[in-house]
């Protein structure tokens, strides 16, 4: 707190504070509920403090225009080092007070807005008691107010770049959208192309087998894309705008060191092994397929063959291996089913096709139809409770209980798609949780699916969960405009200013809120034997501070001697 | 540094909201219009919102604040886009601001205004379950919290009568009545329709008696029901009976069939409608009629697995489309096909109906102002090239959210945020492109 | 503390609400004009994993007839977790209440969502009736119970 000596003449006090306490009529909401004059006169007549001047008024409606100009002039005439508004909720208009504030030389965390109207006048009808209750509150927001500490923005220079690791459709959509003349995009794949899983798939929408070839060439061609094929990554540390990864060639074991604001997880997804489920065996016969080898004869030959080179003459497509396993649905894989029906009948217009389902997922813009078109084209949709497998016999049960067998020339299977093997290793390495079904773990389901916990690390595409080619390529585009938005090149990021810090003396390092903490905000500082928290990570949230054993931390803006006087005031 | 620039967004739902603050964090100029008197979309007509059933408001309030807090996003509530001329980069829009009559800068929501008000009418917000003023905010915690006055039904604005009591009862003087539509003309360099969707006429289904049978609700009726800010703050009460319903049976697919199009999130719905039930009546019968379970993605066959049994029974119908639901004297049968084909029964007292959601009223029209094509099913279409674009057959045009088709939060808020990273493109580039 | 006869004892209880769901359901009780207890007092942290046992106590010490801490439904977290933290962190105080001599019936936590306006104002009445039967804080001021 400032000494600074009062100017009156004639006076000789030193003062550590002069607080300035206004309060708002907004019209009968407040004046015409408590009797303000009162509340004023009491104000002025405080004696709790024997070195603090408290100016006392009250106003129209502060958050008018000429309220604001008010407000702003009484601060900068008055000198104050402290603010205090009784008014509405800081829901309403802290942000519209601390904007003032930012206007003079009172720092606006020396600020306090005091809820007399939503927690007071509106909801306590006897005069007298809402006077009482408001005179409290405000005498308890001007104690509080008097403990807070200035705080300050602490803007962060930041790398506008980008890692994406993985090279598949994902990764490359996400590093075409980001690459720019002042951003460079460092795509790391681990195998030896590009491409990924979305080479093989024989189309679903027009054009969509040459999108994956036209992005390869564009990726490789982009001057501001440096590709990194066969390469890991080692080793990740840093924050948001300030990452620092280790990457290691598979080919000759060279490290590389590069420097990014932003990651973003591309690294696709795997199919379900039907193995692991009981009800498919296939040791017995050569000819059963998995639904991606089937792809990659369409779209490589362009047609689906036999092992001996004939066409099949029946096929049976059997959808949702896995799903009961893993309890999800992969929500495409009825899609492309249909898609090979298609083709499959393309090739033998007489191929019986039959499609064992266990619910039909159509969600898709054009999957009813392409459902129907199936029908009419004499595709055979069975509803099934329950299906097995040995070799190219099926034996199933429909839902009417009646039960049935028959062997086919082929049989396809959609498999689950599942997190890749290496995802568990990766979310080590970037501290992204994993979520019940071992994918990345988004922020929030609804509202942020491509963020994660720790903040500048994004996940794209099937390594977020099971989609379909263009799911993966919106989802890969949403994180780019995340990126573009918040780390613009020559702009720095301000983190949280009412954050929270250790303080050394009193902390054992006993690492209780490192554990807690969801944001990865606190580290282990072993030289000195503490942990410490990364002030641009924090949130603010004072997790950490209900879990210290020792008293070690401190919630700024939100201390226990600042909530204390807040307590006093409302059991005086 | 890259080039900021102006850019509109129609439709101030989570999509919208999503796609502003995006491009708002950005630097660049969002003109915000949203057509109805408040922001937030669809979503905060829900309780809660699946798979985590998590509260809606407090999902959307934070967003909502945001929005209308952002020094770069103007929101323009209550107000319709007229025209939009020009190409990708260089668009002249004209937005007509519609007469709230309540002036948005000296209204504080004190709500003294609504009481005094003589008009009472049937509130639309709220499916008609509940009446309002004509002055009026659609719900409790709308935001802005700013009342409009409805031009069609004032008795002063009609010229029927020369009635000042909400003028007189406002302590602001934040009521004028002499107040007209404002007309303003932006220039903008990309446009993002993010305008939603709508529930599909229930009554173009007459086989399960929406419309005739009291006891057979809309699923819009339904969370409006069930919202603890809702007419009936969250009681379970049938329509003209009053009673608390003891068995309910949600019906799948209403007008898939109809429509040719799987509407993605209704068995989602329908299973927290189940999960709603159980817990607000513990003793309640609640059924899910259905022909197939579309519960895509990581997160929501789980969901379905704990509400099936526990919350619902599951009920197969080999045909969904043959489902019919009559009056009786206990109150409704519901006749459907078993899984044999054989009819069955079923005598509840409450029907909920999952019904297709289909394009808005104004999704046509709005379509010709923005001069974009709709695709087979009438919602805007987007150019289809492969790479699941949000660019709508017109240049410097993107649609985001369920104005582009049916989908959920996730995909909505997917879309919106790709969207506005195709427009980042186009407003730092100078150049239409995609 | 001994009651005065014939005047009615009117608890003093403070409630920490979070900000992002039960601050918000305070304000909507607010602006619903719902009636609430004025011995009742708010005091707004950032979340309810904020609150550790030093402060419940030491508001104890200072007198509180009774806290209620609130934050929003499980799973609803803003920050992701906290809530659980704390629902974890008042099951072990109260284990420990009365050992100080506090019933554990004093200290209540709540789950309301921004939306539960109605139900804010219900919670608070009811652990305000509560507080009253349970009578005055036997040990306010004191440093051994």
């Amino acid at each position: 707190m400032k000494d600074f000596e009062m100017r009156e003449s004639g006076q000789d006090k030193k003062l550590r504070a002069k607080v300035g306490v206004y309060v708002c009529e907004c019209g009968p909401n407040i004046a015409g509920k408590v009797d303000l004059d009162k509340i004023l006169a009491d104000l002025s007549e405080l004696d709790d403090y024997q070195d603090v001047e408290l100016v006392v008024k009250k106003y129209g409606f502060l958050c008018s225009g000429p309220g604001k100009e008010f407000l702003e002039e009484e601060i900068k005439s008055n000198g104050f080092t402290h603010l205090v508004v009784g008014a509405c909720s800081p829901r309403d208009h802290d942000s519209t007070f601390m904007s003032i504030c930012e206007k003079t030389d009172l720092n606006p965390y020396l600020y306090r807005i005091i809820n007399i109207r939503e927690h007071c006048t509106w909801v306590i009808d006897d005069k007298e008691k809402a006077t009482e209750k408001a005179f409290s509150y405000i005498r308890g927001g001007i104690a509080r107010v008097l403990r807070q500490s200035e705080l300050f923005e602490k803007p962060l220079d930041i790398n506008p770049d980008v890692l994406v690791i993985g090279g598949g459709i994902s990764g490359m959509e996400a590093a075409l959208s980001l690459s720019g003349e002042d951003r460079r995009v460092f795509l790391v794949e681990k195998t030896d192309r590009l491409g990924g899983v979305s080479i093989d798939l024989s189309g679903l929408l027009p054009g969509q087998g040459e999108v994956v070839k036209k992005k390869m060439e564009s990726v490789t061609e982009d001057k501001n894309i440096r590709l990194f094929l066969n390469t890991r990554v080692e080793t990740v540390i840093g924050f948001l705008g300030n990452f620092e990864i280790e990457l290691v060639s598979k080919e000759n074991a060279e490290t590389t060191e590069i420097m990014a604001g932003a990651i973003v997880v591309a690294t696709g997804s795997e199919l379900f092994e039907p193995a692991n489920s009981d009800n498919y065996s296939y040791s017995e016969s050569d000819e059963v397929y998995t639904s991606i080898s089937i792809e990659k004869m369409f779209s490589g030959e362009g047609e689906a063959k036999l092992r001996s080179g004939m066409k099949p003459s029946s096929v049976a497509l059997i959808h949702c291996v896995g799903r009961e396993e893993k309890n999800y649905c992969s929500g495409i894989c009825c899609s492309y089913m249909m898609k090979l029906a298609g083709f499959f009948k393309n090739q033998s217009p007489d191929i019986q096709v039959t499609e064992f389902y266990r619910d039909l997922c159509l969600p898709q813009k054009d999957d009813q139809e392409r459902y129907n078109e199936a029908e009419a084209d004499g595709v055979t949709f069975i509803r099934i409770k329950d299906i097995s497998t040995k070799g190219t016999d099926v034996s199933f049960e429909k839902m009417n209980g009646e039960k049935g067998e028959q062997s086919f020339d082929m049989v396809v299977l959609a498999p689950a798609m599942e997190p890749s093997a290496d995802t568990e290793e990766l979310a080590d390495l970037l501290t992204v949780p994993l979520d019940e079904s071992g994918f990345f773990q988004e922020v929030h389901k609804m509202t942020n699916p491509v963020g994660t916990s720790t903040d500048g690390v994004f996940i794209v595409g099937t390594a977020h969960g099971p989609k379909g080619v263009s799911d993966s390529m919106q989802f890969a585009r949403a994180s780019a405009g995340q990126i573009l938005t918040r780390l613009i090149p020559g702009e720095k990021l301000i983190p949280e200013v009412k954050v929270t810090e250790i303080l050394e003396a009193y902390c054992t390092g006993c690492g209780n809120c490192l554990d807690v903490c969801v944001y990865g905000a606190i580290y282990s500082d072993d030289s000195r034997g503490i942990s410490v928290v990364n002030e641009a990570v924090c949130r603010g949230c004072g997790n950490c501070f209900g879990s210290c054993p020792s008293g070690a931390l401190r919630t700024k803006h939100f201390t226990n001697t600042q909530l204390y006087r807040e307590v006093d005031e409302a059991l005086r | 540094m890259p080039q900021t620039g102006n850019i509109l967004v129609i439709g101030a739902g989570i999509a919208g909201m999503k796609a502003s603050l995006m491009l708002a964090g950005a630097s660049n100029k969002v003109y915000l219009v949203e057509k109805l008197p408040i922001i937030g979309g669809k979503v905060i007509k829900n309780e809660e919102s699946f798979p985590n059933l998590e509260c809606s408001t407090c999902m959307v309030a934070p967003i909502q604040q945001d929005v209308l807090q952002n020094p770069n996003i103007e929101t323009l509530t209550y107000s319709v886009v007229e025209k939009i001329e020009g190409s990708a980069g260089d668009f002249s829009v004209v937005i007509r601001k519609k007469a709230r009559y309540v002036s948005l800068t000296d209204c504080i929501g004190c709500g003294m205004c609504y009481e005094p008000c003589p008009v009472s009418l049937k509130n639309e917000w709220e499916e008609n379950l509940i009446d309002r003023k004509a002055i009026y905010v659609p719900c409790s915690g709308s935001l802005p919290n700013v009342p409009v006055i409805d031009s069609e039904h004032c008795l002063k604005l009609l010229g029927k009568e020369e009635c000042n009591l909400c003028v007189e009862s406002c302590a602001f003087e934040a009521i004028n009545l002499d107040d007209s539509d404002e007309v303003m003309e932006i220039k903008v360099g990309a446009v993002i329709l993010a305008t939603g969707s709508a529930t599909i006429d229930l009554s173009t289904l007459p086989n399960l008696g929406y419309g005739t049978l009291p006891g057979v609700y809309a699923p819009m009726e339904f969370e409006r029901l069930f919202a603890s800010n809702g007419p009936t703050l969250g009681e379970i009460v049938l329509r003209g009976s009053e009673k608390i319903p003891e068995s309910i049976a949600v019906i799948h697919c209403a007008g898939r069939k109809e429509k040719k199009y799987c509407s993605a999130v209704c068995c989602m719905y329908s299973f927290k409608f189940a999960r709603f039930l159980k817990h607000k009546i513990p003793s309640a019968h609640v059924f899910n009629i259905y022909s197939d379970i579309c519960v895509p993605g990581k997160s929501y066959q789980s969901f379905y697995k704990s509400v099936d049994g526990a919350d619902t029974e599951m009920l197969y119908t080999s045909s969904i489309e043959d489902v019919k639901v009559s009056e009786n004297e206990s109150g409704l049968k519901v006749a459907y096909p078993d899984a044999a084909g054989a009819m069955e029964e079923l005598n509840v007292d409450m029907v909920i109906l999952a019904a297709a959601l289909v394009p808005g009223d104004d999704a046509a029209p709005l379509a010709e102002v923005a001069g974009v094509d709709l695709d087979s099913r009438g919602f805007i279409a987007t150019v289809l090239d492969g790479s699941g674009s949000m660019e709508t057959s017109r240049r410097g045009v993107f649609v985001a959210g369920t104005a582009e088709g049916p989908k959920d939060i996730q995909n909505s808020v997917i879309q919106a945020e790709s969207a506005a990273g195709q427009v980042m493109g186009i407003v730092t580039s100078g150049v239409s492109g995609s | 503390m001994k009651e005065k006869a014939g005047v009615e004892f009117v608890p003093s209880i403070v409630g920490f609400l979070c900000n992002w769901c039960t601050y918000a359901a305070a304000d909507l009780a607010g602006s619903s004009k719902l009636e609430l207890p004025p011995s009742f007092s708010v005091i707004r942290v950032m979340c309810s994993s904020r609150i550790d046992h030093n402060l419940l106590l030491s508001t104890f010490f200072k007198g509180a007839d009774g806290i209620l801490v609130a934050g929003c439904h499980p799973g609803d977290c803003h920050y992701g977790e906290g809530n659980y933290y704390a629902r974890r962190r008042f099951a072990l105080l109260k284990k420990v209440m009365d050992t100080v001599n506090l019933d554990p019936d004093r200290l209540q936590l709540s789950w309301v969502s921004a939306a539960e306006g109605k139900r804010y104002a219900e919670v608070v009445g009811e652990f305000t009736e509560k507080i009253k039967e349970l009578g005055p804080n036997p040990i306010k001021n004191s440093t051994r119970f």
